[in-house]
């Protein structure tokens, strides 16, 4: 299984900007961690680029429910990293600033209504296996994505980015037309990603499932996907004809320097970081945080440690606030956000550099806001709030009122420092925060059996849309999760700003939408941000031209060994 | 004889069949089923579906037919060899899984048996043999100590002298004879150690048998002794936990071969258990199952020939 044949792929990003979408704001490299910022960190020394050479990258445990490489189907964000680097997109955006460039795109507009969105193609682009990448291959990839919703169910992770897309087709062969029957500021962003990367339609005759293995599979990037052997490796090869896309982000506008780049899995993280250490491997790149100590060890090697927040929803927890459930009372729920100290959360767990979260999305979230004066500990704020609201302390130290203790059930896979630590500063002012873990079983129904009071998730894109998966019913990936969250006059008007900031095509009406949005969430006590989620990787001191994207992946174009 | 083989044969058969029946029951009866995990992983719940969304999904993993059905379906395609499709990867048949895993898996397991054989027949034997009795008696306690520490504090530990320090070997893969040093080694200490232990004891109660002061007492060495009359005679006990220590082997690979990182069928069952890929499990438990029965069985056939007083004892009894 697991093949794929080799390819080339070409394109990234390009000049010449027509509408620029500007993402607000702010988009802050502050967000990321101590070391690091966006676009290279490691880049630009080291003098001139050598060509050739294998990288060696270490992912954790490849996805034990879905392995998959197709870059629409893939919520992965491992293999999201592989596919930029084989798949270039229709536009680019800007690790700092949000903004949207033109990649395969030079430029695009978008029709006053806000249904038709029309890309002008870059000349001359192929795809690794020479066939042409043209108006024509657009349309039939937007039609692929479509067919692939129907097919897979609506499970394919694509299925977020094209909503309201109706259609595609070639208006010419260097322009392609998107339709859709509501609009979708949010489409613009879409095109930037790797769920929406454009590969050879031909691989559309193939199934889902053999397209997640890889067959079929040809992108037009600087390298090709060689082959996926799930659980064990993909690896990317450089393209063998010339690569002509670059994207308008990247310095090197040619081939890449690397001949081979090797992704593995490794499950034990010392193991990952001494074989970084040793040398066996080039760079580290755990899911979770690497840990204050290993970064000394990784350091103390020489290497370095890159970071950058994941861009999205920050990991964030959202309560059962339906009838009858202690969160349903607003005083208890803005008691919580004054009791949890998400700075001591940051240091503790993730050690004394890392950033603290800062509202419902992390900081590199394009139209982020800063929530953080909002989220301030304040502890007797809290118990001020409670006394007020009748919740009075018992003998045990933990509130009641009218009989009813003030008991908080927190679902937990297993038991975490995290969670404990919640719990810890919740006690403190009296609140009981009971963790119950988990069965298998129960992890897949105690959302719709409501067997909650606060739950946590997240959602990985650059985009403030992505919290429509998680807080709008009508798209959310867990119905009951939205619609416990927040009483239905609150859905509502959370529904009404998303509108707001989806259906208009005027940017600074989507920013003031997404302000308030950010406002009226922690206003409302909607939200429990916990902490900033952070891509950290372990480089070695021969690896050069590090850079991450807007989506904190991982970016081969400029990257050289020495 | 001929009866006896038939009996262990018909029990084996018993054994399979039961540990497949087994495994399904347990599989079948959590109450979370594969398309909940799959989309739950994707952070989707199945209340995003439609219920015609949700039940074409279903149909996919014949997990719309009855229990019954699904557990007669899966028995007799298991009979003819086909263990299904992999749900979590992408419906590559398991029997392809396992059959580019097994080769992984064998030579670990292989490796592990040797170096069982070696190290725990050659403690046992130097422990019973030493006369001086602090060396004894250290010797004689050492297989405690190994059976005692955790498999993988064992391997982090050689990865961290071995591979970071020394640089000697691999810490992760499966490709060339290097790599299968330490993972054979991790887990070689247990079932060595396991080994050792029985042998150490068996190897003493022979030593107070009269055979063993007769052979002495007819001139011939200590080492003679140990080596030709006491070890044939002790390692039947041995040989009875042959089949436990198979079983730790596979066990072990489930953790080994994950801190190596070896694509073999341990590092494939974690994984599948976790993403409760349950046509996976299933053929991985049948595997292991059947290994473990053959290798009992092949020792309860041996036994006769090894010793003829039990084939002795048995037509006896039948007579």
């Amino acid at each position: 299984m697991t093949t794929i044949r080799r390819p080339g792929r070409p394109t990234r990003r390009r000049t010449t900007s027509a509408l620029a979408l500007a993402a607000a704001g702010v988009l802050l490299l502050a967000g990321c961690g101590g070391d690091s910022d966006a676009s290279g960190g490691s880049g630009g020394d080291g003098g001139e680029p050598v060509k050739g050479g294998t990288l060696n990258v270490s992912f954790f445990p490849d996805n034990p429910t879905f392995k998959c490489v197709d870059p629409f189907q893939v919520y992965w964000i491992e293999h999201r990293t592989v596919i930029r680097n084989w798949a270039d997109s229709l536009t680019d955006q800007d690790p700092e600033t949000g903004e949207i460039k033109p990649w395969l795109a030079e430029s695009w507009e978008v029709s006053d209504d806000g249904l038709t969105y029309t890309f002008h193609l870059k000349d001359g682009v192929t795809f690794s296996n020479g066939e042409p990448l043209d108006a024509q291959a657009v349309a039939d990839n937007a039609q692929g994505w479509i067919d692939t919703v129907k097919a897979t169910n609506g499970a394919a992770y694509g299925a977020s980015y094209i909503l309201g897309l109706q259609s595609a087709k070639a208006v010419d062969p260097a322009t392609v037309e998107f339709d859709f029957t509501t609009p979708n500021s949010s489409f613009l962003q879409a095109s930037s990603t790797t769920n929406l990367a454009i590969i050879d339609p031909t691989a559309y005759a193939e199934t889902p499932e053999d397209r997640c293995l890889g067959k079929g599979l040809f992108g037009s990037g600087a390298f090709t996907l060689d082959h996926y052997t799930p659980d064990k490796e993909v690896v990317l090869k450089k393209r063998d004809t010339p690569y002509t896309s670059a994207s308008s982000l990247v310095d090197n506008q040619g081939d890449a320097y690397l001949d081979e780049v090797k992704f593995d899995y490794v499950a034990e993280d010392s193991v990952r970081v001494g074989n970084l250490t040793s040398g066996v491997i080039d760079i580290a790149w755990p899911r979770n945080p690497i840990t204050p100590e290993d970064q000394e060890v990784i350091k103390a090697s020489g290497a370095t440690v890159e970071s950058r927040s994941l861009p999205g929803v920050s990991y964030t927890q959202f309560a059962n606030a339906s009838a009858g459930r202690v969160l349903s009372d607003p005083a208890v729920r803005h008691a919580i956000l004054k009791a949890t100290d998400v700075k001591t959360y940051a240091e503790t767990i993730f050690g004394p550099d890392y950033p603290v979260v800062a509202g419902p999305f992390d900081a590199t979230t394009p139209y982020f806001k800063d929530e953080s004066d909002k989220l301030a500990y304040d502890p007797d704020g809290a118990e001020q709030l409670l006394d007020d609201a009748g919740w009075k302390v018992g003998d045990d130290g933990y509130r009641s009122k009218d009989g009813q203790a003030l008991k908080i059930v927190l679902p937990v896979t297993q038991f975490s420092a995290g969670p404990e630590l919640l719990q810890d500063q919740l006690k403190q002012v009296g609140i009981n925060l009971e963790l119950h873990t988990l069965t298998t079983a129960e992890q897949s129904t105690y959302l719709t059996a409501g067997d909650y009071d606060l739950t946590q998730t997240y959602f990985t894109r650059a985009d403030p849309g992505a919290l429509q998966f998680i807080l709008n019913p009508d798209l959310s990936n867990s119905k009951a999760l939205a619609n416990n969250a927040a009483s239905p006059e609150q859905i509502a008007r959370i529904k009404e700003l998303f509108a707001q900031a989806v259906q208009s095509t005027d940017d600074d009406q989507t920013a003031q939408a997404y302000a308030d949005l950010q406002d009226y969430l922690v206003d409302e006590a909607i939200v429990f941000p916990i902490f900033e989620r952070v891509q950290t990787a372990g480089v070695s001191a021969g690896v050069h031209g590090f850079a991450f994207t807007s989506e904190s992946f991982l970016r081969l174009n400029d990257l050289w060994k020495s | 004889m001929g009866r006896y083989v038939l009996g262990r044969v018909v029990q084996a058969v018993a054994v399979l069949w039961a540990a497949f029946t087994v495994t399904f029951a347990i599989l079948y009866l959590l109450p979370s089923d594969p398309v909940q995990l799959q989309l739950g992983a994707a952070g989707m719940d199945t209340d995003k579906l439609t219920p015609q969304q949700l039940n074409a999904f279903e149909a996919k993993y014949g997990l719309d037919e009855s229990l019954p059905r699904q557990y007669v379906d899966h028995l007799v395609a298991a009979l003819h060899g086909d263990f299904g499709s992999s749900i979590a990867q992408q419906g590559t048949p398991v029997t392809d899984l396992l059959t580019q895993r097994i080769g992984v898996t064998l030579q670990l397991t292989v490796a592990a048996a040797v170096l069982t054989v070696l190290i725990g027949g050659g403690l046992a034997f130097v422990a019973t043999f030493v006369e001086w009795r602090p060396l004894r008696t250290f010797l004689t306690r050492l297989p405690a100590v190994g059976a005692s520490f955790p498999q993988f504090f064992i391997a982090l530990f050689l990865i961290q002298f071995l591979s970071f320090k020394l640089g000697w070997l691999p810490a992760t893969g499966s490709v060339g004879l290097k790599s299968l040093v330490m993972p054979a080694l991790t887990i070689s200490v247990l079932t060595s150690s396991v080994l050792a232990q029985v042998l150490i004891k068996s190897f003493d109660e022979t030593l107070q048998q009269s055979f063993v002061v007769t052979a002495r007492a007819k001139g011939l060495s200590r080492g003679a002794v140990h080596l030709k009359h006491c070890l044939r005679n002790a390692a039947l006990p041995a040989m009875t936990i042959l089949g436990v220590i198979v079983g730790l082997t596979v066990t072990s690979s489930i953790v080994v071969e994950t801190i190596f990182t070896r694509q073999g069928i341990g590092q494939l069952a974690q994984q599948s258990v976790l993403s409760q890929d349950v046509p996976v499990v299933l053929a991985i438990v049948t595997l292991a199952a059947a290994v473990f029965v053959t290798v009992n069985l092949v020792v309860d056939l041996l036994y006769p020939l090894l010793d003829p007083r039990i084939a002795h004892v048995r037509k006896v009894a039948h007579a």
